[in-house]
């Protein structure tokens, strides 16, 4: 058909121009598809991290700070951090004998105090309340090693001690039986007792060969106190110091974050059903089961039927879960009256969750639980818990809402402009030509019906390549794009904090998603459009605009 | 009005709005042209030759005045009236050509035919036996670009000529070509529309051209001068 065949003259012998007009609408196109996919993307990704409470059927979280003053919700108090916490002193002698392999888990409240599980009956029974679920989140610490052995050498002895004192002299008549006794004996040779002219009677001269005064026939001529010499000596006092090594230990710890479930409630609760990655929920019987966060698991290899061994109670890991961001995440959870025991923390929870009957009635339910509570309770709503959330995601976001939408309907705004005045520029240079086409005896329609022909040909083309280009540019950030992190920090007492714990003993949970930039068909059917329409309306009315004029204006436009 | 009465003009004017000025291009025409004439209108640039071949050929509508075709008045017609008019009983011929740059010389006569709505192949056929007719059978296939000032106009005849139209109308046929080529043109273009019993209107500058004509009538400031017969 010739008006075919002159549409593709047209497109080919224009060949510049063609290509310009299909290059423009082609990123045009692209350009919408990619940020709106962008947008979807961090729709998507906020959806599932920055809208917790939501994914766990909770409209409400209720916890406990530390106040200054007594009264109120839980057992109040300064000191009850300290009281809640003392478990986090590690007494060594309680772990075992010296030298003997020890594992342990303490597991602390934090900042988050605890109250009385029946609590929850308070806030259950207010007007627009629809359900509660009690929680027990805790920071978890494990340490194991060896019980430590600690030994100190003294080392005592090799003193040598002088010993003087004074022996009675022998009476006279000793002095004469002991000469005489050894002159029998035959020692001393001619010696004679001395004497010396008003002393005391001596011994005195050598002996001879073969005996002497040592001999123990030569002792025996002493009298009995002379034989043998007794005495009681007190040496003197002294305090021996030994510096003591510290004990050497091989004791490891690691903190966690330790959540109790009630089983019985599977439609709100710390993690719900619908968090599942892989394997089941908590029976409702609530046995020895654990439920682990994705991301724990595969920091501790941990896998589906794998033990964890909490202070000789093994658990066995049911399902995997990807936990909400909020303040209320753990890396591991397992039946609430278990933790309970766990942690000898009986009849105690430190979260409520909350849902209300309606969305409308959030907020006054919110004032009721502060009103029905005191001071102390927290009350969160899912708009507060999400404002918590910080993170390159939380900026992302905010700047896919802030300009996410414009800069959408700026690409759509170019990709239909560029469309529309690549369109009628290139009307604008073939007026003459529509002027010729008038004189011979085209109709209007006809001209207006050609020159759609050629812009409904770009545009589909432009299109196609542009769909093409936003795929793969989707793609690309799919495969290379950057990871965004959203983390949450709870536990922390802020401004109440008490005796410096609170940053302590603050959990902060994490989760990061991959940028990416899902498109769907209506999307790019949206793009797609968008650059046809635009190229359709601009070439209708460009060609409606020259073919309208008189064909003597038209060829004496451009002569 | 006789039944060889092609045109009859009535006081037309034509004029035109340039800012806040009204320029007169035709001023109060009286003309009558018959069947098989072949008229040449010869004056200088701006006396209103164009403007008058123009309103000849329904490419515009006077301002005031009537232009009578076959003993319809062109100013009661619509639009689509006139393209019909154009398509089937005009056959314009310019000084630049205005071939389709992006057709090649059998398509450009095709263009001028398709609207009739003839049949694809007696499309080609009958455009393919015009260009022979003006001696470029073996450059059907050229663009435009590809062919001399003289081909271009040659292939502008043959397809003014392909709807056999009554009245064919040249604007400066031979302004772009040299002297030589130009005579060829319009010999060319003469002898087939005579050979057709068509009626010819050809403005020009050059006298000699005129003198090919059966009658030139010479115009200043958008009026005619005497009529003259050849």
């Amino acid at each position: 058909m010739f008006y075919l065949r002159y549409l593709r003259s047209e497109l080919v012998g224009r060949r510049t121009r063609t290509i310009l007009t299909l290059v423009g609408l082609a990123l045009g196109v692209a350009l919408v598809i990619t940020i709106s996919g962008l947008a979807r993307g961090l729709d998507r990704a906020q959806k599932t991290a920055l809208n917790p409470l939501s994914t766990i059927g909770t409209d409400l979280t209720v916890t406990l700070s530390p106040q200054q003053d007594t009264g109120g919700f839980g057992r109040g108090g300064g000191g009850q951090v300290v009281q809640a916490n003392q478990s986090a002193v590690t007494d060594l002698s309680k772990l075992g004998k010296p030298g003997t392999q020890f594992v342990h888990d303490f597991f602390l409240p934090g900042t988050q105090l605890t109250f009385p599980q029946k609590q929850t009956a308070k806030i259950a029974s207010l007007p627009g309340v629809a359900a509660v679920s009690n929680g027990l989140v805790l920071s978890a610490v494990h340490q194991e090693g060896v019980v430590p052995k600690i030994v100190a050498k003294i080392k005592t002895g090799g003193q040598q001690l002088d010993i003087r004192r004074q022996i009675k002299p022998p009476t006279a008549a000793e002095a004469a039986a002991i000469q005489a006794c050894f002159q029998k004996l035959g020692v001393g040779g001619g010696a004679q007792p001395g004497g010396q002219p008003g002393g005391q009677p001596g011994f005195g001269g050598g002996g001879r060969t073969g005996g002497g005064f040592d001999s123990p026939a030569a002792r025996k001529c002493l009298p009995a106190r002379m034989r043998e010499f007794r005495a009681r000596i007190t040496t003197p006092e002294q305090t021996l110091k030994q510096v003591v090594s510290p004990p050497q230990t091989n004791i490891k710890s690691s903190s966690y974050t330790i959540g109790g479930i009630d089983p019985a409630q599977q439609s709100i609760g710390l993690v719900t059903p619908s968090q599942l990655s892989r394997g089941r929920f908590f029976s409702k019987a609530g046995g020895r089961e654990a439920l682990v966060s994705s991301a724990y698991a595969k920091r501790k290899s941990l896998k589906l039927g794998s033990k964890l061994d909490l202070n000789g109670t093994t658990f066995k890991i049911v399902g995997l879960v990807r936990p909400p961001l909020g303040g209320q995440t753990a890396d591991v959870y397992i039946p609430l009256a278990q933790l309970q025991k766990l942690a000898s923390q009986s009849g105690l929870a430190n979260v409520v969750l909350v849902r209300a009957t309606s969305s409308s009635d959030v907020a006054t339910v919110q004032k009721e639980i502060e009103q029905a509570l005191g001071s102390g309770a927290q009350v969160a709503s899912a708009k507060q818990v999400t404002a918590s959330i910080n993170g390159s995601l939380v900026d992302a976001a905010n700047l896919s809402h802030d300009l996410g939408l414009v800069l959408a309907i700026i690409a759509a705004v170019a990709a239909f402009l560029v469309a529309a005045l690549l369109t009628l520029s290139s009307i604008g240079k073939r007026v003459r030509e529509i002027g010729t086409l008038k004189a011979m005896g085209w109709s209007q329609r006809l001209v207006v019906r050609q020159v759609l022909g050629e812009c409904l040909a770009t545009g589909v083309a432009g299109g196609l390549v542009g769909v093409a280009l936003g795929v793969l540019v989707a793609a690309a950030i799919g495969a290379f794009g950057p990871s965004l992190s959203a983390s949450s920090t709870t536990g922390a007492a802020g401004a109440n904090d008490v005796l410096g714990l609170g940053q302590a003993l603050a959990r902060t949970a994490s989760t990061s998603v991959s940028l990416t930039a899902p498109l769907s068909l209506s999307l790019i059917f949206f793009g797609f459009a968008l650059a046809l329409v635009g190229g359709l309306i601009a070439g209708g009315a460009g060609a409606l605009r020259a073919a309208r004029l008189r064909p003597a204006d038209a060829l004496r436009q451009m002569e | 009005m006789t039944d060889d009465l092609l045109y009859d003009i009535r006081n037309a004017t034509r004029s035109f709005r340039r800012g806040d000025a009204t320029v007169n291009a035709l001023g109060a025409v009286d003309l009558t042209i018959e069947h098989g004439e072949i008229v040449a209108l010869v004056g200088p640039s701006g006396s209103g030759k164009t403007t008058l071949l123009q309103l000849l050929g329904a490419l515009d509508r006077p301002t005031s005045g009537q232009v009578f075709f076959e003993g319809r008045d062109l100013n009661t017609l619509g639009d689509n009236d006139l393209a019909d008019l154009r398509l089937r009983a005009f056959g314009f011929v310019f000084q630049t050509f205005n071939l389709i740059p992006t057709l090649n010389a059998l398509q450009n006569v095709e263009a001028k035919l398709a609207p009739t709505g003839l049949p694809e192949s007696d499309l080609r056929a009958r455009s393919l036996a015009l260009l022979d007719e003006v001696g470029l059978s073996d450059r059907a296939d050229h663009l435009p670009s590809q062919l001399s000032g003289g081909e271009q106009q040659r292939v502008a005849i043959a397809r003014a000529l392909s709807t056999e139209p009554r009245v064919v109308l040249a604007d400066e046929p031979t302004g772009n070509l040299d002297s030589r080529t130009g005579t060829e043109v319009v010999d060319l273009l003469t002898s087939l529309s005579e050979e057709r019993g068509h009626t010819v209107i050809l403005v020009t500058h050059d006298p000699e051209i005129a003198a090919k004509a059966h009658r030139s009538i010479r115009m200043q400031d958008g009026r005619l001068l005497e009529p003259t017969l050849a």
